[in-house]
């Protein structure tokens, strides 16, 4: 077996690698600070969370459902059917019972995922898929493909202004939300079991862990976010729209995985996931305020994600992996010959 | 990956011919009772008219079905990044052809696309990178190049010959595109079915350690599908852009799902290893066909999305229960 | 030597982003660059997108307005995304500019936004789409066409046409923007104040696009072929879109049912002329863009501007198209 001596293989890089979160988010912040004015301000980062709080909201659903070993498309779809479900509702209802209503709607959809991955035994990503264009097309059928508008536009305006001139409302049960999830990962029974089930869901059975109870509670947990997310969103604007949360799933995902949780399952963290979506959050607001058009700012984000995934994968499992280009050229071209070379070389995960 | 959820304890195992046959005969029934829904809910439906036109709506998206197909059967999941390939294709072919004419912009649009196709069959076959995050994040890098390269706004195309040509029929009746179409269906078809690269791929998809312990070169088999896909939907866009005469940077939107929509109710599965070019094209054919009707009845085209959600669940539950009614598991 | 190119490899991946950054960065800046006239007016400015056969014209004159007038201007586009606007109008707040202007997609969603404006202090002018009426309160100006009254001169052009009566589709903008219900309420009103028997099988929503129009079209032909006694699209650019479904079907140009878009672009300038499109109403996205510009200019200076600033119309039919210039 060849293990070759060079930077990819040292233990300085590991623990690079392993704090990469920190480190991007360190990145980020320092490019930030150079390029706009007043970045470091509190107000700037007061009012780049609250952009980044409906996202995050969805991520810590998410983390739940990657951590599981599975993949939920359909959280910008229950984003859109709760938001109407709280506007809509609001004048035969009123606001409060109308929002319950739309929490309810993304607690019911996380049970319709969760009924087709766990009983029907789907795959997630199929799965979800489907119940993403289901729930899409529902929301479209609902409102005929328009907006719907709420009775008054104030009510919501609390949620999206700072209070007490630190965070806003949003923001501030986003923090709560993530920080009690980062708890139960880490310091409950329950949370640590949701890690073997991720990592292999047969054998967490064989020593007793119910684990489809566990897959169950993880799409209703990421269907019960999503609704959050849809209320509170959709009352900020006083609108309930059948287009909303079109493309925040996949950003979501990003930045869950930008946080170290893997999609293999078995390992993930909510702080992570925090840091991930902070360095989205100092991206955007950073190429934003430079103007920097939209496209420029995906390729950014595309190369953040592919770099840290592609640096996830040398420290990963027992084998450190070399990636250089050589040793990348080197494994392309020995897959051609004999087997043993390809079985000393295989590492299939 | 997303891992398979457990099985539940004592289950059995029962074999019987309806199990073994009831997948194969399930689709080509299914399409069989559309046509004939179809026909009684319109008198425009079994018109040479509109299944001409179900057909010229199958075509570009069928093209990259084959290329999903290859993914699937090589365990390689999915493809997300097809929406930025297409639109490489589209964007390429239109911005280079006043400066190099249009075959050879075609050609560069192709390869292009290609390229991308092959970073990701790299990085996911050698590298053994997700293939779900890593389609994604080159997708939208991708993506982001192409619009740098035409300064980020719509690309005009002025060429009308070649559009004619593509929307121009053949003996009056059968539109060209849809025979290229045809073509790469039947193509990738034997491909899959007769050559070795069809051989390996199912090989790699039903038990790859155990395959990488024989001579199958299994990181290879694995790039070239995220290759083969890359290129088809490159080429697909590049179709697409010669047909409309304009084309933006999301003109591929949604067509990842489209795709996988018709390769999953066609009976291919996500876990690998099984399915065929023909079945997804049945797939795809059936999506078609019902969205066709649903237009008929004057359906609106958002909420068609409730059908094509139940059929998928429905195609998978089906096909999920007779695997382990037939022993597969 | 290994050590050389995996350093080099690696060193090339993480500078890609900061390399790209501070490449924009200093391209934005120069963009921006000429010196500012009076105090630095900075200016931010919500776009409803980068890349649209009327969008982008009309940014780009409101670059040049800025330009001259020596303001700075940050824009942000929502790529046609209501949820993405409203949170870069909260961005916008956020910078604390001289003025805003916004390009609405919806009627009612930026409301809480442009209260939160209004309370910061910082004048808005809304560009293009019109939001309702009590938005209007909360904003200094709204400059763009009148887009009710195009549906109206629609409806008008095509009951004389059809002689009142007749099967017609509406290919619809995006659903739930202001243009779009303006320009398809003004039409369905009219025809119903005139008393008209003609009657709207069916109305689609092609969000503007002219490939969405194509796919709708297909439809549209498909279920109704030759019922169709006229079309009616919000835009040239979805016109262009049902011409090439029609094409695509088999069916001849010439017997192509007579098509009322709007914007005045080239290619509908060429199609009137060849005698496939009916009329269409010319509005200019460079006027469009300037205007708002100077008009959130005059507003930051404290200056008093009119709250409807209207962008002229003319309808083009076959009788005047030689005469009128193509707006884009």
């Amino acid at each position: 077996m060849n293990a070759r001596r060079n930077i990819f293989t040292s233990d300085a890089f590991h623990g690079l690698v392993r704090n990469r979160v920190v480190i991007i988010l360190a990145a980020t912040l320092i490019i930030g600070a150079t390029f706009v004015p007043g970045f470091l301000e509190f107000r700037t980062a007061s009012l780049g969370l609250d952009r980044m709080a409906t996202l995050g909201l969805v991520a810590i659903g998410l983390t739940v459902v990657l951590i599981a070993g599975q993949l939920d498309l359909s959280g910008g779809a229950i984003l859109a059917l709760s938001g109407i479900a709280t506007i809509g509702l609001q004048a035969e209802l009123g606001q409060i019972p109308a929002a319950f209503v739309g929490l309810g709607v993304g607690i019911a959809a996380g049970a319709i995922n969760g009924f087709l991955v766990v009983v029907l035994r789907i795959n997630s990503l199929v799965a979800t898929l489907a119940s993403m264009l289901f729930f899409r097309a529902l929301a479209h059928l609902i409102t005929e493909s328009r907006p719907v508008s709420g009775i008054d536009p104030f009510f919501g305006l609390a949620v999206s202004r700072p209070i007490g001139g630190t965070f806003t409302g949003r923001t501030l049960i986003f923090f709560v939300l993530i920080i009690l999830l980062h708890l139960w990962l880490t310091r409950s029974v329950a949370g640590r079991q949701l890690f073997a089930v991720g990592s292999n869901p047969a054998s967490a059975e064989a020593s007793g862990i119910r684990s489809r109870a566990y897959l169950f509670g993880a799409f209703v947990f990421s269907g019960t976010m999503a609704g959050v997310a849809g209320v509170i969103q959709s009352l900020s604007v006083n609108t309930g729209s059948p287009v909303f949360g079109e493309n925040i799933v996949l950003i979501a995902i990003a930045a869950v995985v930008i946080g170290g949780t893997r999609l293999e399952g078995g390992r993930g963290s909510a702080l992570g996931t925090l840091g991930g979506l902070l360095t989205i959050a100092a991206l955007t607001t950073a190429m934003e305020y430079q103007s920097v058009p939209s496209y420029v700012q995906a390729i950014v984000t595309g190369v953040i994600l592919l770099l840290l995934i592609l640096l996830d994968r040398t420290v990963s499992g027992s084998q450190r992996r070399d990636v250089t280009l050589a040793a990348l050229w080197r494994r392309a071209r020995s897959s051609r010959s004999s087997r043993i070379t390809e079985r000393t070389l295989h590492h299939e995960k | 990956m997303t891992t398979p959820v457990p099985p539940p304890p004592g289950r059995t195992i029962n074999r019987g011919l309806f199990s073994h046959y009831g997948a194969r005969l399930g689709l080509p029934a299914g399409i069989l009772v559309t046509l004939i829904a179809g026909a009684l809910v319109s008198d425009r439906f079994l018109t040479v008219q509109n299944l001409t036109n179900v057909l010229i709506n199958m075509s570009i998206i069928g093209i990259i079905v084959v290329g999903m197909t290859f993914v699937f059967v090589t365990r390689g999941l999915a493809d997300l990044s097809v929406p930025a390939t297409v639109a490489v294709g589209g964007l390429l072919v239109l911005g280079l052809e006043s400066s190099i004419g249009t075959i050879p912009a075609a050609i560069v649009g192709v390869l292009a696309a290609a390229i991308a196709g092959g970073i990701n069959g790299w990085l996911i076959g050698y590298a053994g990178l997700n293939p779900v995050i890593t389609t994604l994040a080159s997708g939208t890098i991708v993506l982001g190049i192409a619009q740098v390269f035409v300064g980020g706004v719509i690309v005009y195309g002025d060429n009308t010959e070649a559009q004619a040509f593509l929307t121009g029929r053949v003996f009056g009746v059968v539109p060209v595109i849809v025979l290229i179409f045809l073509a790469v269906v039947v193509i990738g078809h034997l491909v899959l079915s007769r050559s070795m690269l069809g051989r390996w791929s199912y090989a790699v998809g039903s038990n790859p350690s155990a395959t990488g312990a024989s001579a199958v070169p299994v990181k290879r088999v694995r790039a070239i599908a995220f290759l083969m896909t890359g290129t088809l939907s490159g080429f697909s866009g590049v179709l697409l852009g010669i047909t409309l005469q304009t084309a933006r940077p999301g003109i591929g939107t949604g067509y990842e799902f489209d795709a996988i929509t018709a390769v999953v109710v066609g009976g291919v599965s996500l876990l690998g290893g099984s399915g065929t070019v023909l079945y997804a094209f049945g797939g795809l054919l059936f999506v078609q066909l019902l969205t066709n009707i649903m237009v008929l009845l004057g359906v609106p085209t958002e909420p068609q999305g409730l059908v094509k959600g139940a059929l998928i669940v429905g195609a998978v539950a089906i096909d999920v229960a007779l695997r382990r009614r037939g022993g597969r598991e | 030597m290994r050590n050389r190119i995996s350093l080099v490899s690696s060193a090339a991946m993480v500078a890609a982003a900061g390399l790209v950054l501070s490449g924009c960065a200093s391209a934005a800046d120069d963009s921006n660059g000429d010196a500012a006239a009076d105090g630095d007016i900075s200016i931010c400015y919500v776009t409803a997108a980068e890349a649209h056969p009327y969008v982008t014209p009309a940014n780009e004159a409101f670059d040049e307005a800025a330009a001259e007038a020596g303001v700075t201007v940050t824009r942000l586009s929502q790529e046609f995304d209501v949820q993405t606007g409203t949170e870069q109008l909260n961005t916008c707040i956020g910078q604390s500019p001289d003025g805003i202007v916004l390009w609405p997609l919806d009627p009612q969603a930026y409301i809480p936004g442009l209260i939160s404006a209004q309370d910061a202090g910082i004048p808005v002018v809304l560009i293009n789409s019109p939001m309702d009426d009590e938005a209007l309160e909360f904003v200094t100006s709204f400059t763009g066409p009148d887009t009710y009254n195009q549906g109206v001169i629609a409806a008008d052009l095509l009951n004389d046409l059809l002689g009142a009566e007749g099967n017609v589709v509406i290919i619809a903008g995006q659903a739930g923007n202001g243009t779009t219900i303006g320009r398809t309420d003004g039409f369905t009103e009219r025809l119903d104040e005139l008393g008209s028997s003609i009657e709207v099988l069916q109305i689609v929503n092609a969000d503007f696009d002219q490939q969405k129009a194509l796919e709708a079209s297909r439809d549209l032909i498909t279920r109704f072929g030759d019922d169709l006694d006229a079309v009616y699209a919000n835009d040239d650019t979805m016109a262009r879109g049902f011409i090439d479904a029609w094409a695509e079907s088999g069916r001849s140009l010439d017997d192509i049912p007579p098509i009322m878009g709007i914007n005045g672009q080239q290619d509908a300038f060429e199609s009137i002329k060849a005698g496939q499109f009916f009329a269409t109403i010319v509005q200019s996205p460079r006027e469009d863009g300037k205007l708002a510009l100077n008009t959130i200019v005059s507003a930051a200076r404290g200056e008093a501007v009119e709250a409807r600033i209207p962008i002229p119309l003319t309808t083009v039919t076959i009788d005047n198209v030689d005469d009128v210039e193509p707006a884009l």
